[in-house]
């Protein structure tokens, strides 16, 4: 069993050490340089990085450190699209900017392969990008400009096609479709999701994975989805928790991701008790194709709190080899 | 002839660099809670003055003795603990409060601000509470076994602080609910815990709500047993006067526009804030439309506070001339 991390990350610390938000503040009041933000975003990122290879994770993002939001990295790099007034993202307390489209999206590059490319020189564990899945941004951005959705999102998935190519040479080993969108189902078509997805997923040097996430109907997805090439889907097992029985009754064609670490509440969870419920889908699943993370980006939580949920990543899994020695390393 | 287009503020004011310094020295245990105390008076003066200055008809006191909506009140009662902060947005963040055990208030939390501000005006000030979903929602539950549980325990708090204020004297209390429209399955909830608040109380009420989407819990949200509802609309380019005009305005409900962005270090046009009264007035009558800005204003320096209201009200004092003169 793996286990790994999803996404965004605290950018200030839980102690003493660098911190984005004490840098952004004195960068805001002239007391320090581009310089010293630069290396003060290098620094957090190698944090999380380094806790990741202290942890012994095996798969995660930078930690996000230089994002905004989620729409960060896709504002910068396509053109004609704006990041405007703050809006909730889904039922968090935390607000993104609102993209806006106002002209034909083009690519325009650079901005995520140049941080992912600086992540990926320091990590020592295997790099992710998790980006925006269409159906999220779709249902998240605003279009006043093109007014005919087809040719949209012919032109999104062209251009989140062209994000994806822009990280193959820069270091990560899987590119992260986010779709909470499709966790909260939201009159979203199961056949033109398919539809998309097989779009946007062709054509590709990277494997490419599905989290959905922090929404009740999560495993309604999983038979809809499983013909297409993803190499993992992660499924958040808080927010719908029978993801586990439908993980313990059929064998999936990919590696898959359970969200059993809650990535929006302080609460610790009972490894052994998270164990004991691990154990119908690794004996379904077989062992090596199961990854343990938290439910989503841990940015939710206070930085102490989320250095405690990584390390509680490996205490489940622990506490796995545990409830069954026989496991012991296998997949490791 | 009834008053037209009042004006007010939504609730928070920055805080005068004299404020932060003092916060600060509190912090490094160089200053005392006095010392503290007394800044914050004087800051809460220069809020009531500008706002009085610039002709407004409702005030706020500009909560400077808060950090945040939800773990000022967090900290001051029983049944919290105070997290390492998290972030909101952009380089924001707050101390999101743990909720480890039941909620309790040992005495009025919000009455003395009030007080205080109050006796520096003639004009009516707010009470300014957070609203018992909004706590809930804002905080980690590491305590209750759901969410509704503690929204009721919490609701009853808030009432007793309501009823504190009211007894004080003062006539409009706000309890802000900004993340009711967080999760539309649960706005039955919401607004049964704004009846438990409201109960009994002899006060004109209002609630503020902002950055959410109004799609999903409209037209439901005019249930939410308040007489004034205050909405967020400059942000999002006045489109929720769109979602607003499908149903008609009910009587006995008033509306409180907010049209000038806080989230923005730019000042709006004139034109475009005239341009989201007028829209406004298309569906609701001028006697029940109150003007202020999008949410609270302590995002802003003071000068971008003091433009924004100041083009806040030369919008309105020549709408109201329009109108007049129609």
């Amino acid at each position: 069993m793996k286990i790994a991390l999803q996404g965004s990350y605290p950018k200030i610390p839980a102690g003493p050490g660098p911190s984005v938000r004490t840098q952004i503040q004195r960068f805001d009041r002239g007391l320090s340089g581009p310089r010293d933000l630069e290396r003060t975003y290098r620094e957090v990122t190698a944090r999380v990085l380094n806790l990741a290879a202290e942890v012994g994770v095996d798969l995660t993002t930078d930690g996000q450190i230089r994002w905004n939001d989620a729409f960060d990295p896709i504002v910068r790099d396509v053109d004609n699209l704006y990041a405007e007034g703050l809006l909730r993202l889904y039922d968090n307390n935390f607000y993104f900017r609102h993209p806006v489209i106002r002209g034909r999206l083009a690519f325009q590059g650079g901005s995520l392969r140049y941080w992912t490319t600086l992540a990926a020189e320091v990590s020592r564990v295997p790099l992710k990008v998790a980006l925006p899945g269409p159906f999220t941004f779709l249902a998240l951005a605003e279009d006043q400009s093109y007014h005919h959705p087809e040719r949209l999102l012919r032109d999104l998935i062209e251009v989140l096609q062209m994000e994806r190519d822009s990280l193959t040479e820069a270091g990560v080993v899987e590119i992260q479709w986010d779709e909470p969108q499709l966790a909260q189902r939201r009159e979203v078509d199961a056949q033109s999701v398919i539809d998309v997805y097989r779009s946007l997923l062709s054509e590709a040097s990277l494997p490419q994975s599905l989290a959905l996430y922090w929404g009740p109907r999560v495993h309604s997805w999983l038979e809809p989805l499983a013909s297409l090439p993803w190499s993992a889907v992660y499924l958040d097992a808080v927010a719908d928790p029978e993801v586990y029985a439908v993980l313990a009754a059929v064998s999936m064609p990919w590696t898959v991701g359970v969200g059993a670490i809650d990535a929006r509440n302080v609460r610790l969870e009972d490894p052994e008790g998270l164990a004991r419920q691990l154990e119908p889908v690794l004996h379904r699943q077989s062992a090596e194709r199961v990854v343990v993370h938290p439910t989503s980006g841990l940015e939710l939580l206070p930085p102490d709190r989320a250095e405690a949920k990584v390390r509680q990543l490996a205490a489940v899994r622990a506490a796995v080899d545990g409830t069954n020695p026989s496991r012991q390393s296998e997949g490791r | 002839m009834q008053p037209v287009l009042r004006t007010t503020s939504v609730g928070s004011f920055p805080k005068p660099p004299q404020l932060l310094e003092a916060r600060g020295r509190f912090r490094r245990g160089e200053w005392s809670r006095e010392q503290l105390a007394a800044a914050e008076r004087q800051a809460t003066e220069a809020v009531i003055r500008l706002q009085e200055d610039l002709g407004l008809d409702i005030l706020v006191h500009g909560e400077m003795e808060r950090g945040d909506m939800v773990a000022y009140f967090a900290e001051n009662w029983q049944g919290f603990e105070e997290s390492l902060p998290v972030r909101s947005y952009g380089n924001r963040y707050y101390r999101k409060p743990i909720v480890v055990g039941k909620p309790g208030a040992a005495r009025s939390l919000t009455v003395d601000a009030w007080k205080a501000a109050q006796a520096l005006t003639a004009k009516p000030v707010k009470g300014m509470l957070t609203g018992p979903y909004t706590i809930c929602d804002w905080s980690f539950n590491a305590y209750y076994p759901d969410r509704r549980s503690l929204i009721r325990d919490l609701a009853a708090i808030v009432h007793e602080e309501a009823m504190a204020l009211a007894e004080a004297g003062a006539t409009y209390i706000q309890i802000d609910e900004p993340a009711i429209s967080t999760r539309p399955e649960e706005l039955d909830l919401a607004i049964e815990a704004m009846a438990v608040v409201t109960r009994g109380l002899n006060a004109h009420t209002i609630s503020h709500i902002c950055y959410g989407d109004f799609e999903t819990i409209y037209p439901a949200l005019l249930d939410l047993p308040v007489d004034q509802l205050d909405l967020e609309a400059a942000n999002q380019g006045f489109q929720l006067l769109d979602l607003i005009a499908r149903s008609p305005w009910p009587a006995g409900k008033e509306l409180a526009l907010g049209v000038v962005d806080v989230h923005s270090h730019g000042l709006e046009s004139l034109a475009s804030v005239k341009h989201g009264i007028y829209k406004a007035l298309e569906t609701v009558p001028a006697d029940r439309l109150y003007i202020d800005p999008d949410c609270g204003l302590k995002t802003r320096t003071w000068d971008e506070a003091e433009a924004k209201l100041r083009l806040m009200m030369e919008a309105v004092h020549e709408v109201r001339q329009e109108l007049a003169a129609r």
